[in-house]
């Protein structure tokens, strides 16, 4: 699991890379958390770019819902975007697509959160 | 035939037996790639059938054993051209991951539960699910279909 992070506009756009499962559950969660103290109202947002993502676990769906949870309680704003289908599937089970917004591109997620990212993105 | 701790070849049956700790993950789904790929099942199913193995072996660590040392026999038997049988065998507590309350996914995040997603996966990557304690021994049967 890696994770590439690149800030654009008021977003911090994290590209996860590989499998989230209980041995990379907790690298997962520490890459993170630093970009969640900060996700607070407008001022910053964060996105997940999950098209790297090849599995994951009831491990990191808890890291996801922790994750969630946190950002509810300090008015923060956190999307995924790209899941593959088998990630989807997961996501339907466990019912994680009624706690976040997802969307089907990084493109289509930043004009939803954030036009000025949107643009900023088309540009690089 | 009897494969051990190797995946199937020209056998029907392949077995890995491991610790039953969390750090036992990795072998036994690399393990079930393998049976799975070998009987033909596509990358997708495959990773779900490696989300399966995961879960399973987690809570049997955390369940039957209480992270106390033991052993965990992983068995895949293909059965016929379509299906395949997971038999997950432990000599722990007994216990029986089907009996596990699953979390209640309807409610809004305040009140979602943070864990507890293992069972409702298995239960849904999975066609049949059976328990059975023949001794000192738990015995988890799941048998997944090949994908038409």
């Amino acid at each position: 699991m890696e994770c590439k992070v690149r800030e654009i506009a008021n977003v911090s756009l994290i590209q996860v890379l590989g499998r989230i499962d209980h041995t990379t559950a907790k690298a997962f969660e520490d890459a993170l958390s630093p970009h969640m103290a900060g996700c607070t109202g407008e001022d910053k947002k964060l996105l997940l770019d999950f098209s790297g993502v090849t599995f994951i676990s009831s491990a990191g769906l808890r890291v996801l819902m922790i994750a969630a949870k946190r950002c509810r309680k300090q008015n923060g704003k956190m999307v995924l975007a790209a899941l593959q289908p088998v990630i989807q599937e997961v996501f339907q089970i466990s019912r994680f697509d009624t706690v976040f917004e997802i969307f089907p591109t990084v493109r289509a997620a930043l004009e939803a959160i954030s036009p000025a990212a949107a643009s900023a993105y088309d540009g690089q | 035939m009897t494969a051990s701790n190797g995946a199937m070849s020209t056998t029907n049956t392949a077995s890995l037996t491991v610790p039953a700790q969390v750090e036992s993950v990795t072998q036994c789904t690399e393990f079930v790639a393998a049976c799975a790929m070998a009987a033909g099942f596509p990358l997708a199913r495959t990773h779900e059938l490696e989300l399966v193995v995961e879960e399973v072996l987690v809570n049997i660590c955390k369940y039957a054993y209480v992270d106390a040392p033991g052993e965990m026999e992983l068995r895949c038997t293909k059965t016929d051209s379509q299906h395949l049988i997971l038999e997950f065998i432990d000599t722990g507590k007994p216990f029986n991951i089907l009996t596990l309350p699953p979390p209640d996914l309807a409610v809004d995040l305040d009140q979602r539960q943070v864990g507890g997603l293992g069972v409702p996966l298995v239960r849904a990557l999975v066609d049949t699910a059976t328990y059975r304690r023949e001794g000192n021994r738990n015995i988890l049967r799941l048998s997944v279909q090949l994908p038409c």
